[in-house]
C-alpha cells in the first residue's frame, strides 16, 4: 500500500510550535474559552510586498508551508493541496461588513479577492511558480483529511512530492458570536478534557503543513500509512468496528499502536462516543489527547498529525498529552482518532520509518 | 440540475434547444443594483424551494435547497439505489456556501440571538452534508472549493476515487446560490456586464452572474454492471493545473488552461482532432475569453472544433458552472446538439475564433469542457458518448 513519507513540517498554533525545538515543554493556556494562534514575525518567510496585502490565514498558511518546504530542502512540489473549514474568514467578514455598513457602495476588491477558500493554495502556487495540481478541500472536520487522501492517490498516480496543509483562522467577531451561541466553555481545572460532563469547546485556529514524499529519503521523519473518514457513525461500537477494519488493512491491531491520539474537544455531547471508546483504546494502546493544547477547529487534525510526527521523531510522549498512566515503551505506530462536532470522525495512521 | 434555465433537466433542455436564456431582471436577490444589472436567477423563492424539497427546517438555506434538489434529481435519473450495500460518496463544491443567508442576518447577530444558527450553516460543508442526509446511506462526503473550477474538480475527484477502489459510485457536482456578497465582489472587480454577456465577442464587457446546482452520478463499471444499468456518458479525460500567474486574472497566453487541456487529452488517449465540440468556460470577461481563445489555438491550431459558451443561458454559476456544463455536455451527446453561444456578433480581433451561434444538429462523440477559476485553478474534462 502506498505510504506518504513526511519530509518537512511547519506548524503555527496557540503553542510555540513555530519553534522547531519546542516539544510541549511550555504550554500556553487558553484565553478563557478560546485560543489565538501565536503568529511569528512573517518577514522571515514572506516577501514584504506580498505580506502587506495578505490576510492572517494566508500569512499563517504561506509561512507554515514555507517552513515545511525549507525543512524538506526542496524547491519544487508536484501538487499543492490545502484544507480549510472556513477559509479566509477575516477577509470574507471584512468584505461582508463593508457591503452591509455602506449599503453596497465604496467597496474595494482586495478582501473579496482574498476571501476565496483556495487563496492560500494559489498564493503558494504563485510564489513557487507551481503549475501542477492544486486543490482545496473545505469540508468541516474532513478538510485536512481529504488532502491526505488525495495525496495518497496522487502518489499512486505517479507524483513524487506534495505539499499539504490545514488552515484555520477566526476573527474577534466570530469568537463573540459563537460564544453568544453557547458553544464555548473554559477548560475545567479539575476535570480533564477526556472526562468532560458539560457542553462547550475552546475555539481555536492554526495551520500545519507537510511536505510528503512518495519515497523515503534521509529527510523522512515518519510515514503516513493510511487515512479513513467516517461520516456520522451511529455508535462507538461502529467506530471501533471500522477502526479494527482500518488497522487490519495495514496488518495491525490496536495492540500494535503505541500511542493513540484522541480528539476529545471538551464538549460532552461531541465527545460522548470517544469517551465510550476510551476503555477499549486504553486496554490495548496508550491513549493521549491534544485539543486541550491546540483547541478545537475544523483542521485540528493537522495539528494532531504534526504532533504524531513529533512523537515518532522524539520517541517520547509528553506528560501533558497523556491520558493513560502507562508510558509507551517505544513509538513505532501512532494512530489519530479525530472527531469534529461528533459528526466527522477520522483515523490516521503514522509510523516510524 | 437547477438554474436560471429550468428547475430540472427536462426544463433546462427545453430552454437550451429553444435558445432561451434564463438571464434577466433581478427578482430575488436584495441589492441596490437590482435595476442596473441582469442575473441568471433560479425562478423560485426560498419558500417555493422549501416546498419542492418538502422540508421546512429553518436551518436550510438557498444553497442547500438547490443542492438537494439537483442531487436528488441526478440520483433518481441514474436509477441507483443507495440502500444496496455498495459504497456511495457525495463530493460537492461551493464557493460562497451559506453566504446568501449569512449576509441577511450578520449585522443583526451582534444584537439579537434569533438567527445565530446561521453560524452553523455558513460553511461549505453544510450543503454537502444536507445532500448526503437527504439521499441517505452515504458512506463518504467531502467538499471542494477552487473558485469557478470547483465542480470540475469534484467530477475529477469522483472518477479518481472510483478508480482507486475507494467508492463504487459517487454523486458529484457543485452549487452556488446568488448572494449580495458575490454580486458586489464581481462588481468591484468591474467584470460584470450590465447587459447580456457576450462570450467570445470582440465587444464583450464582462459576465452575468447566475446561480444553480448540478450533480451527476458517476459509477464504476462494477457497480454499473451489477445493476445492469446503462451509462449516459463516460469521463475519459481530466486534468487539473495552475496558471500561477495572478490571484484573479488569467495569463494572457492561457498557459494553465493550455496545460489542463493538453493533459486531459493525453490521459484520454485522444488527439485534438477527436474532439467534436468544446463547451468553453467563456465567461464573457475580456481577460478570460482572450486567454481561453489563445489556449484553444495553442492546442488545436487552425483546426479548432465547433465550440460555444453556454454561460449566456445560465449566467456564470461559479462553483456549479462545471457541473451545469457537464450536464449540458451530456445533453449534447445524447441529442446530437450543440447549444449556441448567444449574443455573439463579432470575433475577437487577436484570435478570430467564431463560436456556434445557432442550434447545431450534428453527431457528437467527444466533448471537451473547460473550467477556470480565481487562484489560477484550471480544469478540463473530456466526456465521451457511452
Amino acid at each position: 500500500m502506498t505510504k506518504a513519507y513526511i519530509n518537512g513540517i511547519g506548524c503555527i498554533s496557540p503553542q510555540n510550535s513555530i519553534d522547531s525545538e519546542w516539544f510541549f515543554d511550555t504550554i500556553n493556556p487558553a484565553k478563557g474559552d478560546y485560543f489565538d494562534a501565536i503568529e511569528p514575525s512573517y518577514k522571515e518567510f514572506i516577501a514584504p510586498n506580498l505580506l502587506r496585502r495578505m490576510g492572517r490565514a494566508i500569512k499563517m498558511g504561506v509561512a507554515a508551508g514555507n517552513i515545511a518546504i525549507q525543512q524538506a530542502g526542496i524547491e519544487k512540489v508536484n501538487a499543492i493541496i490545502t484544507g480549510t473549514g472556513l477559509g479566509c474568514f477575516e477577509d470574507s467578514e471584512r468584505f461582508l461588513l463593508a457591503i452591509l455598513n455602506n449599503d453596497e457602495q465604496f467597496l474595494t476588491p482586495t478582501s473579496f479577492i482574498q476571501s476565496t477558500h483556495n487563496t492560500v493554495g494559489s498564493q503558494i502556487a504563485l510564489i513557487m511558480k507551481c503549475h501542477d495540481y492544486n486543490f482545496t478541500y473545505v469540508h468541516r472536520g474532513f478538510s485536512f483529511e481529504s488532502t491526505i487522501q488525495d495525496a495518497l492517490m496522487l502518489f499512486e498516480e505517479g507524483k513524487e512530492t506534495i505539499l499539504v496543509g490545514g488552515i484555520e483562522e477566526h476573527t474577534p467577531n466570530f469568537v463573540v458570536l459563537n460564544r453568544r451561541a453557547h458553544k464555548f466553555q473554559e477548560l475545567q481545572s479539575n476535570t480533564p478534557i477526556w472526562k468532560s460532563t458539560t457542553p462547550g469547546i475552546q475555539m481555536s485556529e492554526g495551520t500545519a503543513f507537510f511536505v510528503l514524499n512518495k519515497t523515503k529519503t534521509d529527510k523522512s521523519l515518519a510515514s503516513v500509512d493510511g487515512i479513513q473518514t467516517l461520516y456520522k457513525p451511529k455508535t462507538s461500537a461502529d467506530i471501533l468496528n471500522k477502526l479494527n477494519g482500518f488497522l487490519k488493512l495495514h496488518n495491525l491491531t490496536l495492540a500494535d499502536i503505541d500511542v493513540t491520539l484522541m480528539g476529545f474537544s471538551d464538549d460532552v455531547n461531541f465527545d460522548q462516543k470517544l469517551q465510550e471508546l476510551l476503555p477499549s483504546i486504553e486496554k490495548e494502546s496508550v491513549a493521549a489527547c491534544y485539543k486541550h493544547v491546540c483547541g478545537e477547529y475544523h483542521t485540528a487534525s493537522a495539528f494532531a498529525m504534526w504532533t504524531a510526527t513529533k512523537l515518532i521523531e522524539k520517541q517520547m510522549l509528553p506528560k501533558v498529552l497523556a491520558i493513560s498512566d502507562k508510558a509507551p515503551s517505544k513509538i513505532k505506530h501512532v494512530l489519530i482518532i479525530n472527531q469534529y462536532l461528533g459528526i466527522n470522525y477520522s483515523f490516521t495512521l503514522l509510523s516510524q520509518c | 440540475m437547477i438554474s436560471a434555465i429550468g428547475n430540472n433537466v427536462p426544463e433546462s433542455f427545453l430552454s437550451l434547444s429553444q435558445s432561451k436564456t434564463g438571464i434577466g431582471k433581478i427578482n430575488h436577490l436584495t441589492t441596490r443594483y437590482k435595476d442596473e444589472f441582469l442575473a441568471g436567477e433560479i425562478k423560485l423563492s426560498n419558500q417555493e424551494l422549501a416546498d419542492l424539497v418538502k422540508d421546512n427546517n429553518p436551518a436550510l438555506n438557498r444553497n442547500s435547497y438547490i443542492a438537494m434538489l439537483a442531487a436528488k434529481e441526478a440520483v433518481i435519473n441514474s436509477g441507483i439505489d443507495t440502500n444496496d450495500g455498495l459504497r456511495t460518496g457525495v463530493i460537492s463544491s461551493t464557493t460562497v456556501a451559506g453566504m446568501s443567508k449569512t449576509e441577511l442576518y450578520y449585522k443583526e447577530l451582534f444584537e439579537k440571538d434569533e438567527h445565530l444558527s446561521v453560524l452553523d450553516t455558513h460553511d461549505c460543508g453544510d450543503s454537502t452534508e444536507r445532500i448526503a442526509d437527504y439521499l441517505g446511506n452515504v458512506d463518504y462526503v467531502t467538499t471542494i472549493s477552487t473558485a469557478c473550477s470547483s465542480a470540475a474538480n469534484a467530477i475529477m475527484l469522483g472518477c479518481r476515487m472510483i478508480k482507486h477502489g475507494q467508492l463504487d459510485r459517487v454523486v458529484v457536482g457543485g452549487v452556488d446560490a446568488l448572494s449580495k456578497f458575490t454580486f458586489n465582489g464581481f462588481n468591484t472587480l468591474m467584470i460584470l456586464d450590465r447587459e447580456w454577456c457576450k462570450p467570445f465577442d470582440e465587444n464583450r464587457k464582462g459576465l452575468n452572474l447566475g446561480e444553480g446546482a448540478a450533480f451527476v452520478v458517476i459509477e464504476g463499471e462494477h457497480a454499473l454492471n451489477l445493476r445492469k444499468g446503462k451509462a449516459l456518458a463516460e469521463v475519459v479525460g481530466y486534468a487539473n493545473t495552475n496558471d500561477a500567474y495572478h490571484q484573479t486574472a488569467s495569463s494572457p497566453e492561457g498557459y494553465g488552461a493550455t496545460l489542463a487541456i493538453q493533459q486531459a487529452l493525453t490521459m484520454s488517449g485522444l488527439t485534438p482532432s477527436h474532439i467534436d465540440y468544446i463547451n468553453m468556460h467563456g465567461t464573457g470577461t475580456p481577460n478570460n475569453d482572450l486567454s481561453e481563445s489563445f489556449a484553444t489555438k495553442a492546442i488545436f491550431g487552425n483546426q479548432v472544433p465547433k465550440f460555444s459558451s453556454t454561460k449566456a443561458f445560465t449566467g456564470h454559476t461559479l462553483a456549479a458552472a462545471a457541473s451545469i456544463e457537464a450536464v449540458i455536455s451530456v445533453l449534447s451527446l445524447q441529442n446530437s446538439m450543440i447549444f449556441p453561444n448567444l449574443n455573439f456578433t463579432t470575433a475577437i480581433t487577436e484570435t478570430g475564433l467564431v463560436p456556434e451561434t445557432t442550434l447545431v444538429h450534428t453527431p457528437l462523440n467527444t466533448i471537451l469542457s473547460n473550467s477556470f477559476g480565481f487562484g489560477g485553478n484550471c480544469s478540463s474534462l473530456i466526456f465521451k458518448k457511452a
